[in-house]
């Protein structure tokens, strides 16, 4: 499997978290997930890819570390998912696809706008066709979070 | 001074505006918009000395934003800086193309912004 495209999302996230956040996040040992697979996580920000390559990325939070997150960028203790932590999730996840571009230049891509879905285990509509899923959990002094990255043509079997 | 922040999240929008604050640039009004639309409609209608401007908005984008002012003589040399999450290579030049006078990338590090606001607005300090 081809997951050396997978390195600039993880820079992006830990360059994103280090700036916004001041906050190490470390990754730990990537794996691959299947399509139907419910996520155990209670609110995940998703991003499009498209042009060159098409594909998904998802960035999913446990309620805590995302109002913890949420609430050092507010300056306000956050209890519940609230509108600031939607759109703090959805920025997150569209500044690192957005930053993981650098990395991938030789696909020229376009993004989406980021869309939220959250609830207790929740699902993925991920791209049909036997495109790989990878995720990469995170680590964090507040607690563990995942990226996930499908990529058609470029992460491959 | 009176700078317009549009971007789609209200988080980013407030980030940047206390960056500025630190900074203590010397603003007499911020003024928001939540996309391209709400901002044409800001610029139409009020004085405005400088856009701060992300890319990927709902509705008119930035670039198309960035097109259409400067298809207009009133909006020709207004000081505009994309700031976005868009770090390629391609996507600078397409925006530096279009007519940005700067390109800042998201996440905003005071430190920049300041050095790329100094040199739209031509000054050497705050």
């Amino acid at each position: 499997m081809n997951i050396r495209y997978i390195l600039p999302f993880i820079e992006a996230v830990q360059g994103a978290f280090q700036q916004l956040f001041g906050m190490t996040a470390q990754a730990l040992t990537p794996y691959l997930v299947r399509k139907e697979e419910i996520l155990d996580w209670d609110i995940s920000g998703i991003m499009g890819i498209s042009g060159e390559a098409k594909g998904l990325v998802v960035l999913s939070f446990p309620a805590r570390l995302a109002q913890e997150i949420t609430g050092q960028l507010t300056g306000q203790a956050k209890e519940a998912l609230d509108d600031d932590v939607t759109d703090t999730v959805g920025e997150l996840v569209n500044i690192i696809t957005g930053n993981a571009k650098k990395g991938l230049e030789e696909f020229r891509l376009q993004i989406s706008l980021p869309s939220i879905v959250q609830g207790n285990s929740h699902q993925v509509t991920w791209p049909s066709g036997p495109v790989p899923i990878i995720t990469v959990p995170f680590s964090t002094p507040q607690g563990h979070f995942s990226l996930s990255v499908a990529l058609e043509n470029v992460i491959t079997p | 001074m009176r700078i317009l922040i549009v971007d789609d999240s209200r988080i980013m929008r407030t980030i940047v505006k206390a960056a500025l604050q630190t900074l203590q640039f010397p603003v007499d009004a911020f003024l928001e918009a939540g996309d391209g639309d709400e901002a044409w409609r800001i610029l139409e209608a009020d004085e405005v000395s400088l856009v701060l401007l992300d890319w990927n908005m709902p509705g008119l984008n930035g670039l198309e934003l960035v097109k259409k002012l400067r298809g207009l003589p009133r909006f020709r040399s207004l000081p505009i800086v994309m700031v976005t999450s868009e770090a390629a290579k391609y996507n600078v030049i397409e925006a530096v193309k279009a007519g940005v006078n700067d390109y800042l990338v998201k996440p905003v590090n005071e430190k920049t912004l300041e050095e790329k606001l100094l040199r739209v607005l031509n000054r050497s300090s705050p």
